[in-house]
């Protein structure tokens, strides 16, 4: 008989699916007629501001599961962009807090003094060595864009690694379509500004969809190679997207990784309901920005529909 | 006295009782977790859930049915226990197998039906009718395999 884990955690939040807001309920928030408004709807809705829905989730889900390593995985792109601020203002001597993103795995209040102090033992095992290669890298080079480069590359090959090592079916599935579209944006870009091969082999992680030589070999050839080597694997449906709009790719890549979390909406034991669910807040979160970002900006109904993402609910 | 007879049917009894009851105490916990989860995000639904959680506990109770009616049959509970010969014993040890391995195997696989309840009545609780259907469909089996060890007990010549 398989798995009967986390039964509580799920049924809980499958009860807090409730709170997450549908279609209808963006409507209104899109049609609010001020700023007031917007903010009174949500209030009684969520009960809480859209920046801390996925802090909220994510604490809820590590009360059930403290000690899961499959669901961290789901923060390690935060963890990794936190360690690319605590560095930058490190150098820059600008106070780091306000670049967070929570939540994560790290220790925000100490991040900094950690990286300045060199302890860092006292850092996750799935980031102390990146933590250790960047700063040295920055140190030696002062090229604050290859720091960033090489803490992108290890954020994906950490998040294969660490899925294989320590994830279920969803979450190899979760750490594949990040790869994937991870690696095709980035081919995509350094086919376009002509980027060395050095540079492209440092960037792009691979994977067992997308092998690393071939995406390198066809984005050294240029954009229209890449394309056609693209169109073989079958996505090149969603590489074309980078041709139109940067924004309609970022769409697609929330809208196929929202369809994978669907899978997982019906199972009644198991990591894969709570990690569904947290990426659900998460895609709530970016969208509830979406809109107000939209409204500040004056943008229309029409174009602010375009822009969203899927919703779990 | 063949003691041998007499030990097998009670082994019988002992067996219904224990794996039937230890199928419905693993199912019952289960679903008290599941319950559990969604009464600590909204209290309201604790009568709903408490009727799915107690559904996988009928096995233990029918398991300790057979047990009763065996140990009467062969005399044990009143005292007076009818010798028995090792063919019947074996007999009686098979009549109340059926509701050892299906009240153990139907407990579990109603456990996990009515933590799946558990989710319906979460998500949509003017549903949960429909999760508490689902799950007691799986009752079905528990009650064929009750009467087979029933018939059975009852049937055996001693």
């Amino acid at each position: 008989m398989s798995t009967t884990k986390y039964a509580s955690a799920v049924a809980a939040v499958k009860a807090m699916e409730g709170t997450l807001l549908t279609r209808n309920d963006m409507e209104q928030l899109i049609g609010a007629s001020g700023q007031s408004e917007f903010s009174a709807l949500l209030t009684a809705k969520k009960g809480t501001s859209a920046d801390e829905s996925a802090e909220t989730v994510w604490s809820m889900i590590k009360s059930y599961a403290p000690k899961s390593r499959e669901l961290e995985i789901l923060l390690y792109k935060n963890d990794f962009h936190n360690l690319k601020a605590a560095l930058k203002s490190m150098i820059s001597g600008r106070e780091a807090n306000q670049y967070y993103i929570r939540p994560t795995n790290l220790d925000l209040n100490h991040l900094s003094e950690i990286l300045a102090e060199k302890s860092y033992e006292n850092l996750p095992v799935h980031i102390r060595k990146t933590a250790q290669e960047a700063y040295e890298l920055l140190v030696r080079t002062s090229d604050g864009q290859l720091s960033d480069s090489f803490i992108d590359a290890e954020t994906l090959r950490t998040i294969q690694k660490d899925s294989e090592e320590y994830g279920g079916d969803f979450m190899q599935s979760y750490a594949l379509l990040t790869i994937v579209y991870a690696d095709i944006k980035t081919a995509y870009r350094c086919s376009r500004m002509k980027k060395q091969r050095a540079f492209l082999e440092n960037a792009i992680c691979g994977s067992k969809e997308l092998e690393k030589d071939a995406l390198v070999t066809a984005a050294l050839e240029g954009t229209e190679s890449l394309m056609t080597m693209l169109e073989s694997s079958g996505y090149s449906e969603i590489a074309g997207l980078l041709n139109e709009s940067a924004a309609q790719f970022e769409k697609r890549c929330d809208d196929v990784i929202m369809e994978l979390a669907q899978t997982a909406r019906m199972k009644s034991f198991g990591s894969e309901p709570l990690a569904a669910y947290y990426l659900a807040a998460e895609a709530e979160q970016k969208n509830l920005r979406i809109i107000s970002v939209c409204r500040e900006f004056g943008a229309d109904r029409e174009t602010i529909n375009e822009r969203m993402r899927m919703l779990y609910v | 006295m063949n003691s041998i007879g007499i030990t097998l049917a009670i082994t019988g009894a002992v067996l219904a009782a224990l794996f039937a009851g230890i199928g419905s105490a693993r199912a019952v916990g289960l679903v008290g977790e599941a319950a559990a989860g969604v009464v600590s995000v909204d209290p309201s639904k604790f009568s709903k859930v408490l009727i799915l959680q107690l559904l996988p506990g009928t096995q233990g109770l029918y398991g300790l049915l057979i047990a009763i009616l065996l140990l009467s049959r062969i005399g044990v509970l009143g005292g007076g226990a009818v010798e028995l010969t090792t063919a019947q014993g074996l007999m009686f040890l098979a009549a109340s197998l059926p509701m050892a391995i299906v009240g153990y195997f139907s407990a579990m696989a109603q456990g996990r039906a009515a933590v799946a309840g558990v989710g319906i009545t979460a998500k949509k609780p003017e549903h949960s009718g429909k999760g508490i259907i689902m799950a007691a469909m799986v009752e079905t089996y528990a009650i064929l395999a009750l009467l087979v060890s029933i018939l059975l007990i009852y049937n055996i010549a001693i």
